[in-house]
């Protein structure tokens, strides 16, 4: 039986700046599909394309061609509030800088998407306990912000990703702000719900050892996928070597 | 090289130093005109007739001192809020912090003296023009004004640099007392304020006291005399910050844990209203003030200006007396909006006055109920009487024996004759035309030029003509002045809520850029932040607005003395609050377009 797929892009490229303009071509036709329940890394050096790639992913920027299909939803055909809606309930998303609100508690915080959806107040503090419980992080829910430390604030954000149940759950470089305990710590935790709750999850990163959690990895280079290498049945050490050697190769 | 990277990120924030330029010229330009009009001798001599006019105009100027007092404190933390990010950083890439103080000093007071200099400037050009155009619009004329007057220049420029000399130490020894890291992360705390039920019970009791004191205090003016207002000053504004402090965080918070929390953006309306509305009580709290005040004194403004012709007309029956009225007079009158109108003809011999009997029976002489019986004062009744009445009664009363011109002796006794009798009586003929206009003020203009040709031809002893316009013209001359303050200061305060509000609003829009940011990209609709801002900063607007409207309201007992009988500060007030609120929902209007500009992520495009 053939998996269902979650993300297909298709010829996807992306110029930067007006016609009239300087332009740059980010993204020079990428094809790749992520299948329902994988955990998909996209590694790349600082400026091939990554963000570039996950903007398009999610909406927040529209492709100059190609097509993308997110979860059955063809992104690029969506306007106005179909966008905000998609961003809302289809994708979970986990930013390098958190993306909290600092006014708002964590608990709010991780509510807040549902409360996008209306989602009725009982149901709604079920779920945030229930996620806040799988991510062990229910004593940090009365605290705002301010008050927790960089890793924690990053587990609120992933809590907050996926407390909707998304279809996909994208992350650039979360652990780019994180020391290598708290990075680890959130790895582990992308590992969970990647198992338990069945989520697709792709993970931008230009780290081997945060690549390393994944179980397939996208190269971009200059635009375009280079190579794509595949865990199988490697430990996480092996196949951490096997990427440091990948690079060692596609920097050439 | 400091002074490099300070000039680049003055550059960098452009717009914001327009606008803190803007209103700080505003402010200068507004006291000047002021001092002008406070300070200058030859003025007040001419206009201030009534003794509580100069006290007025002393409290008026009190006021726009303080209010400039705290104004300043306000934009320069805008400036501060705007340059300490860059201050952190530049002390992080090891400048020291004498050399950072020294260019917070400079810098604030080269912006404040700029500000002086062209405010100033731009004062006299506005004596010049806009307080003609304001006198004229109001129909009053202000003896002795002129734009110029050096003792006014150097106050300003005294008070405006002497504050700003102050701002700058007040900057320096913030900044040198505050850690670098505080000052590189100022724009991401959002401190949570607890609520301590028993502090703010007892903070709201002692405010509702506090204000009960001010409110008073301005109604026992009378006995309190200039202390009432200083009173009413500090407890008004202590008592608004403690109820602004003790209530509205309550009902936030307890807003908070409800179910209605938890539906779209109303979580984060009252995340954002929570720590904002603590860092915003100060704020709240002079803008209340500043909307009393420019609402109060609108009002008073217009209140003597709907109300002296309402005084006027319970004065006498007719608005102005022309005798023997020429093709021009005529033609005058024809312009008039007349409500009655009637002519007589007189004969005037010895000390005695004769009027036609047939004349007087076929446009009987109009009689006012209001000059004489107080219950008719705010709404003049108008009658007349059988001619054999009149004989004895309306034709004594002080309107018919005005009709003819005095002599020096004094009136002449009126007589009415039959037709037969006033055709064979000898004497000086003239006619008299009584008129009386529907509304005084709408007819303001031509009744002034009518006024002057008569006053040419027949004037009486004091110069004067007879009728209510003449009353009219006189009241003008008393209370214009406060007629004139009222409007000046109303504006004027209301200038400066405005960029008071802006200042606040716009240091708090990069914060919420990224809000609206982080809110858009998690999936939030336009229209969903498009309301939200809406509400946020409508809410903003409400509180001092609707603690404001209370003020006025207990606020104009204070001129009770001043508007007596059958004028009355509260006559009327609905239609002026209703424009004034107008104006400050347009205000909204236009800072939330700006908002939005500002904060709203905008949906990319190919
Ligand atoms: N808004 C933009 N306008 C113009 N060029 C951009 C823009 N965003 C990114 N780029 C360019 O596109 C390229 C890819 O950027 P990005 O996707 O951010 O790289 P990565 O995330 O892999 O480091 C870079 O060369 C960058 O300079
Ligand atoms: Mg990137």
């Amino acid at each position: 039986m053939k998996m269902k797929t979650v993300v297909d892009v298709h010829d996807l490229e992306k110029t930067y700046g007006k016609a009239n303009e300087r332009q740059y071509q980010a993204l020079k036709g990428l094809n790749f599909t992520v299948a329902a329940g994988e955990f998909v890394g996209i590694m790349g050096a600082s400026g091939s394309g990554k963000t570039t790639l996950l903007n398009m992913l999610s909406t927040l920027d529209v492709p100059t061609r190609g097509d993308v299909m997110v979860n059955g939803h063809d992104v690029t055909k969506m306007r106005g509030n179909q966008l905000a809606d998609f961003r809302a309930q289809e994708v979970g998303f986990i930013f390098q800088d958190f993306n909290l609100l600092e006014s708002l508690t964590a608990e709010e915080n991780i509510g807040l998407p549902l409360a996008l959806k209306g989602t009725s107040s009982r149901v709604m503090d079920q779920a945030i306990h229930e996620v806040a419980e799988t991510l062990s992080i229910a004593d940090l829910l009365p605290k705002y912000p301010s008050e927790l430390s960089g890793g924690q604030k990053q587990r609120v954000a992933a809590a907050r990703a996926i407390v909707h149940h998304p279809a996909i759950l994208m992350g650039d470089e979360p652990t780019g702000a994180l020391d290598s305990t708290s990075a680890r710590e959130l790895l582990d935790l992308l590992t969970t719900i990647n198992q338990k709750q069945k989520m697709s999850v792709l993970l931008v990163t230009h780290d081997p050892f945060s690549a390393s959690f994944c179980q397939r990895i996208l190269f971009i280079k200059d635009g375009l996928i280079g190579s794509e290498i595949k865990r199988g049945d490697q430990d996480r050490s092996a196949f951490y070597q096997q990427i440091l050697n990948e690079l060692g190769t596609f920097n050439e | 090289m400091l002074g490099k990277l300070a000039l680049a990120g003055i550059k960098n924030r452009r717009r914001d130093y327009l606008v803190l330029l803007l209103g700080l010229t505003m402010s200068a330009a507004i006291f000047y005109m002021f001092a002008n009009l406070a300070t200058n001798r030859a003025f007040i001599k001419a206009n201030a007739v009534v003794s509580q006019a100069s006290l007025i105009f002393g409290f008026g100027a009190v006021l726009l001192i303080l209010i400039t007092i705290v104004y300043i404190m306000y934009a320069n933390s805008f400036l501060l809020s705007m340059r300490q990010h860059d201050y952190g950083l530049f002390m992080m890439l090891g400048a020291t912090r004498k050399r950072v103080g020294e260019l917070v000093f400079l810098e604030t007071l080269i912006l404040g003296s700029l500000a002086t200099a062209v405010g100033i400037v731009l004062g006299l050009a506005m004596s010049q023009f806009l307080v003609g155009f304001l006198l004229d619009m109001l129909g009053l004329h202000l003896a002795h004004l002129s734009a110029v007057y050096l003792p006014a220049i150097v106050a300003t420029a005294v008070l405006y640099v002497g504050l700003f000399i102050l701002a700058s130490l007040f900057n320096l020894v913030r900044l040198t007392r505050t850690t670098v890291l505080k000052l590189l992360h100022t724009d991401e705390q959002a401190n949570q304020p607890k609520v301590h039920p028993f502090r703010q019970m007892v903070a709201a009791i002692l405010g509702v006291c506090f204000l009960a004191i001010g409110y008073w205090s301005l109604a026992a003016i009378k006995d309190l005399q200039m202390t009432a207002i200083p009173i009413a000053l500090v407890t008004i504004t202590i008592g608004t910050y403690l109820l602004f402090r003790a209530t509205i965080l309550v009902i936030i918070q307890g807003l908070r844990r409800t179910r209605w929390a938890k539906k779209h953006l109303n979580g984060f309306l009252l995340g954002q209203l929570n720590f904002r509305v603590y860092n915003y009580t100060r704020m709240l709290t002079i803008v209340s003030l500043l909307f009393a005040m420019a609402l109060g004194a609108i009002t008073v403004g217009s209140g003597y200006h709907r109300q002296l012709p309402m005084m006027a007309n319970s004065l006498g029956t007719y608005t102005m007396a022309i005798h023997d009225k020429n093709a021009q007079e005529q033609h005058l009158i024809d312009q008039l909006n007349v409500k009655h109108q009637a002519t007589y003809t007189q004969k005037r011999q010895g000390k005695v006055v004769y009027y036609n009997a047939a004349e007087l029976k076929q446009q009987p002489f109009e009689l006012n109920r209001g000059t004489t019986e107080a219950k008719y004062a705010t709404h003049p009744k108008y009658y007349t009487e059988s001619l054999k009445q009149f004989k004895q009664k309306g034709s004594q009363s002080l309107d018919f024996l005005s009709l003819a011109i005095r002599s020096e002796q004094g009136f002449y006794a009126p007589q009415i004759l039959s037709a037969q009798q006033f055709a064979k009586q000898s004497g000086k003929t003239m006619t008299v035309t009584t008129v009386r206009v529907k509304n005084l003020n709408q007819d303001k203009r031509v009744l002034k030029r009518l006024n002057k040709l008569e006053l040419a031809r027949f004037a009486q002893p004091e110069a004067m003509t007879v009728g209510n316009y003449q009353s009219y013209e006189l009241m003008s001359g008393f209370f214009g002045g406060l007629e004139f303050m009222g409007y000046f200061l109303g504006i004027a305060f209301l200038a400066m809520l405005a960029s008071c509000l802006m200042f606040k609003i716009l240091s708090g829009a990069p914060g919420d850029q990224r809000r609206y940011q982080m809110l858009y990209k998690v999936g939030v609709r336009q229209r969903l932040m498009r309301v939200g801002i809406a509400k946020e900063i409508g809410i903003l607007f409400l509180i001092p607005g609707i603690m404001g409207v209370i003020d006025v309201l207990f606020g104009l007992q204070m001129f009770k003395p001043l508007m007596q009988s059958p004028m009355s500060p509260y006559l009327g007030i609905g239609s002026i609050f209703a424009i004034f609120i107008g104006l400050y929902a347009i205000y909204y209007a236009i800072t939330l377009a700006l908002y939005w500009r500002i904060v709203l992520p905008k949906a990319p495009t190919n």
